[in-house]
């Protein structure tokens, strides 16, 4: 069911609000990442583990999870359809991929952060710790390229969006010039 | 109009794509069963998901941070 303009619009702000945010708490969680990876101070340590399992669940998860849902949302609700296109196939598969990866490794932040919040764990335990930087920082690259992917729009259709366009050729696609349209607008 | 045009293929940008994926899944098959692996920010405690053996009692140092904090 294709979407009234104005309900798209507002999907559309929504999407790219909550997927942009996304990319910026990952940013922001990277920073905590990347401090708990090279500290040597078990106070900076602590603190580092315990925000970035507040960032993870309530921030990082959140947007994710409502990325993937305006996304298809918006898939489903414009003509680009969700299976017909590969850059919109591909930034499904990545988004979900992510998603994934991102409710897997909560676990271990979580792990981080209940170490960390023990008062008995000594500064060379939360040293032992490390971190989840190869996850964070891979990530942000993924959902760097999703963000390429639905800026560009690479051309390319499925066998299935290739199928589904003549089959309504017919009643909704012409090769003739779209008479209502204006140049510019 | 009658007919329908074939399919053009999947476009080259997929096909890079795809081995780009596949060469960089492979890479991570490599160096996880050689070890190399992101699990092992866990592993120098143990195997990964294991508890972390704590040793708290003989860091007086560290303890005394957390009392004063």
């Amino acid at each position: 069911m294709i979407m009234a303009p104005r309900l798209r619009n507002v999907a559309l702000v929504a999407h790219i609000a909550l997927s942009v945010g996304w990319i910026g708490a990952v940013a922001g969680y990277i920073a905590l990442d990347v401090a708990a990876a090279t500290s040597r101070n078990a106070e900076t340590l602590r603190a580092c583990y315990l925000a970035m399992e507040l960032i993870a669940w309530y921030v990082l998860v959140p947007l994710a999870l409502a990325a993937l849902l305006t996304g298809l949302v918006m898939s489903l609700g414009t003509k680009w359809g969700l299976f017909r296109h590969y850059w919109v196939l591909i930034s499904l598969l990545l988004t979900i991929i992510a998603s994934v990866v991102l409710l897997v490794e909560t676990q271990t932040i979580s792990h981080f952060a209940t170490v960390a919040a023990d008062p008995a764990t000594s500064g060379d335990d939360l040293r032992s710790l490390g971190s989840t930087l190869v996850h964070s920082v891979g990530g942000a690259v993924v959902l760097l390229v999703i963000l390429v992917l639905n800026v560009y729009k690479p051309r390319g259709m499925t066998r299935y969006g290739w199928r589904k366009q003549y089959e309504q050729r017919p009643k909704q696609y012409t090769l003739e010039p779209d008479p209502t349209y204006k140049e510019g607008s | 109009m009658g007919n329908r045009p074939s399919y053009p293929g999947t476009p080259r940008w997929v096909k890079v794509s795809g081995i780009i994926v596949i060469v960089l899944v492979v890479l991570v098959v490599i160096m996880l069963l050689s070890g190399h692996g992101p699990g092992r920010h866990t592993s120098s405690a143990g195997d990964a998901g294991s508890q972390v053996v704590l040793s708290g009692v003989t860091d007086e140092h560290s303890l005394a941070e957390v009392r004063r904090g």
